[in-house]
């Protein structure tokens, strides 16, 4: 065990792990923030996707002590204060950009960094973006809508 | 996973001696063929000693004639830096290309090539540009780093710290990504440059190589039709359900013409023509 | 306060709240305290006998707490893994070959990953080790993984009462008018058809949660299962328990599309282990578990013939499979190569004569089960490739081929040349309908500027028909609280397809209600007494119409409590809108004020009691439903590395009544980008030498990803709703990948005509279409 201090969706956590410990694994058995799932062993699927210092990352892949002293934001950390849906929930949900909900916060965390880097995406822009995650249920059309809609309502707004 | 040490090494100097202590060290860079490869149980070191916060390892420094890229540098950076982008944009589609934009944002250029996986894009970019890796004890030419599967010139514990890329009159990559995983089933850089014209080939056969007949015919003509009858011989090539050896052997001729092209295009080198 | 009719409109899902902010729970999600956790010992060969199993390095390791074995298992006779298929007859009239499976193989390991034994340890990682080091000695048999091979003399044999591998032998159809009609036709068209061997791949992989509580000798599982009811049903049986001392339960499930549908061995191991530890045992697979025991899909081998005259007029087709069940019988066993790919054989054209016959084969391969579609996606492959293979060789525009066959809407109803009873449909509208939305007269324009690319195109349309599946009954309650939320329960099972919405939509409407005061409860066998889960699109069918019944009797029961309060009749209470209205007097009352009084034994007539209102519907399927619709879509390929990118993908579907236009594109979109997995990507392959499985990762196999996949254009043809069921609706959920494999295959044929290249099996991988360019000579 080794002690781990970072910041995890805004609240600085200091916390003992074993060094072989994935980062998906502290945020969900240590930290119970389960919205991360794990859904391949081999960096394929997305559905662990969180920021890491402003950048989307496999949280599988990576371990828990690479990210003392960063600061992580999970699907749990995305959301307004009041908790109203940030800009890309509201758009998933408008679009009906998810079904199962399974590969949907890792979804959600790779858009926001893409629109974070792109602002202004194409649809090709979108599809290559989230070139990194899978999903089995929506065929992909709805999500990249969703994208393209929370860019248009966060223009200006994230500027 | 298996348990094992942790360190973060802060210099290279820590690094190294910290390696020589273990009983069985792995570097870890960005560890995206690292950890899979722990996590199925096929690696199983003693330590893991982490590279990341070793400043000599950072940086990308750029001058007309040379791109210098520290060995911690992620994909995502050398595919976004501005003046990589203007001076060798093969550079920068080949970086932006690798894996995922998640992959992109935690890989590194050191990592992939002390790794040397055979479809892997980075040996393609060093061997086909004729770049050169610097490591914490001495140069190696592209030409005698990469020494066939996962194998390379690398000692035990030493370090690559960063790649040298001269920077070529003119350059092209094109990927033919394996449909599951990404890699590449065949990536073809070729340039035009200080170290004459170049031909790497990654992913198609045990690690990447050169194809000396297509180098010497765009000696002369630097044009797709010039490489056009140059059959490419499969037998020692990779055969797999993906592709067989035949099918790799085909690409590699068509992706050579399509890196030509773009090599050629104004679009990509309007700048340096 | 009335809520405005919801029903027919597209609604936002009321379940993505949670799932958008990380609170869904999914069975890795679900921890009980004091839980051991499971990890299997599989067998790393495709066909072995176990001799020996040493446990005792295992059991001594940190944290491990059991060690169960094949043998143990075996010595609790436990019942084996039963098989529930509807196709059991050969055509000899000899009953099918059902061997029995055990959950942990005592005596032969018949496939790569099948369970030999299960360490419970404190951690995962721990009961990880431990399996690891628990010894099996093993003597390697002869496999047999190719179908075509099974039935091969001298091909290794994996059961001794199954000779030849034989699981099933089927014949379903008119055998005699069949092969009369080919005898004299004119023209007879033969294609051979693989289809290829997939697995459902949710993104969530399977996993469950034992319990067990000494006292009561209550038995639970938190399972990610869509099958709640049927499931405990048999896991009890197997286990020889009172199927009301096992509470099964489901939490969200992370995606199915069939693959989380059969009983499995691991649930059952665990139930056994939990009893015998008296605590929670939790096991979650990994994927490349999930790849090598999960049921797989299709594969299948067919010869197709279809006779024609010299009009081109259908006159019969024969479509002959070999299926590979695997090394015993899932839960549907030979179902889905035999019976369930006989029941649509023909799609919407009027042929007179069908048969179909097909031989079920074991192999030494995990089992296959249902995948969405089940044997419709097969049957429309066979046809629809046959259609366009038999107009390029016979010279007609495939078009029209198609229209002179389809089955006229003044035909309806309509027994098919199989026996399928078409109730409704207007098929040659939707063919035209999709045709003109593909806009036909623009695309020599795209013809021209895909060449200017040095690119291909082609284009197809491929009209489909399926039929719904699935248990013939479901269960609905509504429920009535005192804080005005109306409790509705099912037995259907949403893994996704929006149920908790749709059902609530349904309800909500029927009574006036706004959705959001109806709170949903699934996948749980204490919510109702029966449950049908999911499959066979029969989510709103089913669930949908006693959702509607269960409204229904509420209403009823309204009436007479409205009449109570207004002293009136409840004959003379009309109901509408939310309001109950005395029609000769014209005082009414609310719904919600009903609910109120329903709460109150004082404003109740006599005969009824506090709870009144609260209501329990069963609903029988009289007859399955037949959802059709046509696909259309232009592809490019590159000819010179073979790599194909589907541009355009157009789809008209007839579902019926569609309840929320938003979720059934969902569906549509899902299943049509499934299909492009099939046709162009998919495939489960096992080394036939040496048994193993090659897809064993997401780095293997690959799954269509979001830059694979075209805009879709979807509509819905609403004009021929059918009358087999008060809400009129078909079934959306497996309309999508019975179109989409073949439209895109069909599409690529057509953009490599000029090479003469006139058929490749799926996948269309990109040197396989390289390869059929070069060996097809023409360019």
């Amino acid at each position: 065990m080794a002690e781990l201090t970072l910041t995890v969706n805004g609240n600085p956590v200091r916390s003992d792990c074993a060094p072989g410990t994935l980062l998906s694994g502290f945020l969900r058995e240590t930290l119970h923030l389960t919205g991360t799932h794990v859904g391949c062993d081999t960096s394929q699927c997305g559905a662990c996707t969180v920021i890491v210092d402003g950048r989307s990352i496999k949280s599988c892949t990576m371990l828990a002590h690479e990210a003392d002293g960063a600061s992580v934001t999970t699907i749990e950390g995305i959301a307004n204060a009041d908790g109203t849906l940030h800009p890309v929930q509201q758009a998933f949900r408008t679009h009906h950009a998810l079904q199962c909900g399974f590969c949907t916060p890792g979804m959600v965390m790779a858009s926001v960094a893409l629109l974070a880097r792109q602002p202004e995406p194409t649809d090709a822009d979108v599809r290559h973006g989230l070139e990194g995650n899978m999903c089995r249920c929506t065929g992909y059309q709805n999500i990249v809508d969703a994208v393209l809609a929370s860019a248009k309502s966060m223009k200006g707004v994230q500027a | 996973m298996n348990e094992f040490k942790f360190m973060r090494a802060a210099t290279l100097a820590d690094a190294a001696a910290a390696f020589e202590k273990a009983d069985d060290a792995r570097y870890l860079a960005g560890g995206q063929t690292l950890l899979p490869v722990m996590k199925q149980g096929l690696a199983v070191p003693s330590d893991v000693i982490s590279l990341a916060r070793i400043g000599e390892l950072a940086g990308i420094a750029v001058s007309k004639e040379r791109i210098d890229i520290g060995a911690m540098t992620r994909h995502a950076d050398v595919a976004a830096h501005k003046e990589i982008r203007a001076l060798l944009p093969a550079l920068s589609v080949l970086a932006g290309g690798i894996g995922d934009p998640h992959v992109r944002n935690r890989g590194t250029i050191g990592g992939s090539l002390a790794n040397n996986d055979p479809a892997a894009d980075y040996p393609a970019a060093v061997l086909g540009l004729g770049a050169t890796i610097v490591t914490d004890e001495r140069t190696i030419a592209a030409e005698h780093y990469f020494q066939g599967l996962f194998a390379t010139a690398l000692e035990p514990g030493e370090l690559i710290t960063r790649v040298e890329f001269p920077v070529p009159r003119r350059a092209g990559y094109v990927k033919f990504p394996h449909p599951a995983s990404r890699y590449a089933l065949v990536g073809v850089m070729v340039s035009d440059g200080p170290h004459g014209i170049r031909v790497a080939v990654t992913g198609a056969g045990a690690g990447v190589f050169r194809v000396p007949a297509m180098e010497q015919a765009l000696a002369k003509s630097f044009t797709p039709e010039a490489i056009a009858d140059i059959p490419i011989a499969d037998a020692d090539l990779t055969s797999d359900r993906h592709g067989s050896a035949a099918y790799r052997a085909h690409l590699v001729g068509v992706l050579a013409r399509r890196a030509v092209t773009l090599a050629a295009s104004p679009a990509m080198h309007g700048h340096r023509s | 306060m009335n809520a405005p009719a919801s029903f027919g409109k597209s609604q936002v899902r009321v379940e993505d709240q949670r799932f958008l902010k990380g609170q869904g729970r999914y069975i890795d999600d679900v921890n009980l305290p004091g839980q051991g956790y499971g990890a299997f010992v599989r067998s790393p060969h495709a066909h072995a006998r176990v001799l020996s199993i040493d446990t005792s390095a295992a059991a001594t390791m940190p944290g491990v707490l059991l060690i169960v074995t094949g043998a143990e298992w075996a010595t609790q006779k436990f019942g084996p893994l039963p098989c529930r298929s509807p196709s059991k007859v050969n055509r000899d009239g000899t009953p099918f070959k059902d061997p029995a499976r055990q959950c942990l193989v005592h005596d032969v390991a018949r496939y790569v990953g099948e369970p030999v034994a299960l360490v419970v340890a404190a951690t995962a990682a721990a009961a990880r080790s431990a399996a690891d080091a628990v010894l099996v000695d093993y003597e390697t048999l002869a496999s047999v993984t190719d179908r075509g091979r099974a039935m091969a003399a001298g091909s290794a044999q994996l059961w001794p009462e199954a000779p030849q591998n034989l699981c099933l032998d089927f014949e379903q159809g008119k055998r005699a008018d069949v092969e009369s009609a080919m005898a004299s036709a004119k023209h007879v068209i033969r294609l051979d058809l693989e289809n290829n061997r997939l697995t459902a791949v949710p993104m969530e992989p399977r996993g469950a949660i034992a319990d067990f509580d000494r006292a009561t000798g209550q038995y639970t599982l938190w399972n990610s299962s869509q099958n709640i009811h049927a499931n405990r049903d048999l896991m009890a049986a197997m286990l020889r328990i009172p199927k009301d001392k096992l509470h099964h339960l489901a939490p969200d499930i992370g995606g199915g599309f069939g693959g989380k549908n059969s009983v499995y061995a691991e649930p059952i191991v665990l139930l056994y282990a939990a009893g015998k530890l008296a605590h929670p045992v939790k096991w979650v697979a990994d994927r490349t578990e999930a790849f090598l025991t999960d049921t797989h899909g299709r594969d299948q081998h067919s010869n197709v013939a279809l006779a024609l005259d010299d009009t081109g007029k259908f006159l019969a087709l024969h479509v002959h499979s070999i299926g590979n069940v695997g090394a015993a019988c899932g839960t549907m066993g030979p179902f889905t190569p035999t019976g369930g790919s006989a029941r649509t054989q023909g799609g919407p054209y009027a042929i007179p004569a069908i048969l179909y016959s097909a031989q079920a084969v074991f192999t030494n391969t995990v089992q296959t089960d249902p995948y969405r579609g089940a044997g419709r996606p097969e049957a429309v492959f066979h046809i629809e490739r046959v259609i366009e293979f038999a107009a390029r060789k016979l010279g007609i525009d495939p078009v029209e081929l198609r229209r002179r066959n389809l089955i006229q809407p003044e035909q309806m109803p309509y027994t098919s040349g199989i026996g399928l009873a078409i109730d409704c449909g207007n098929f040659p509208a939707v063919m035209d309908r999709v045709i003109a939305m593909s806009d036909r007269p623009g695309y020599a324009a795209r013809v021209t500027a895909s060449a200017a690319k040095g690119l291909r195109r082609g284009f197809a349309v491929t009209p489909y028909l399926e039929c719904s599946g699935g248990a013939p009954q479901e269960e609905a309650q509504l429920k009535f609280t005192s804080d005005g939320i109306v409790l509705l329960a099912v037995g259907t099972h949403s893994t996704g397809m929006g149920h908790e919405t749709a059902l609530a939509q349904i309800v909500g409407d029927r009574l006036g209600i706004d959705l959001h005061r109806i709170h949903f409860r699934q996948g749980d066998t204490a919510a109702t007494k029966i449950g049908g889960g999911h499959g066979g699109s029969r989510g709103i069918e089913l669930g949908g119409c006693a959702a509607l019944k269960a409204a229904d009797m509420v209403i009823d029961k309204a009436r007479t409590i409205a009449a109570h309060a207004l002293n009136s009749r409840a004959d003379d209470i009309a109901f509408g809108k939310g309001k109950l209205t005395d029609s000769k007097t014209g005082q009414s009352m609310t719904i919600d004020g009903v609910i109120a009084a329903a709460g109150d034994q004082s404003r109740l007539p006599a005969g009824m009691s506090v709870g009144a209102l609260d209501s329990t519907a069963v609903f029988d399927r009289e007859m399955f439903t037949v959802p059709n619709g046509a696909h259309a879509c232009e592809v490019e390929v590159d000819p010179e590395t073979g790599v194909i990118r589907v541009v355009d993908f157009w789809a008209v579907d007839d579902f019926g009544s569609v309840i929320n236009p938003m979720l059934a594109d969902g569906q549509v979109m899902g299943g049509i980008v499934q299909g492009l997995g099939q046709a162009l990507l998919e495939e489960v392959v096992y080394d036939s030498d040496s048994g193993q499985a090659l897809t064993t990762s997401l780095l293997e196999y690959a799954l269509p990803r979001a830059d694979h996949v075209p805009r879709m254009k979807i509509e819905f043809y609403e004009g021929a709703p059918t009358k087999r069921n008060p809400l009129g609706a078909k079934g959306a959920g497996e309309a999508g990948c019975c179109g989409a494999s073949p439209v895109i295959v069909n599409a690529v044929l057509d953009a490599l005509n000029d090479y003469g290249v006139t058929h490749i099996d799926m996948p269309l991988t990109s040197e396989k279409v390289w390869r059929a360019i070069s060996a097809g000579g023409k360019a």
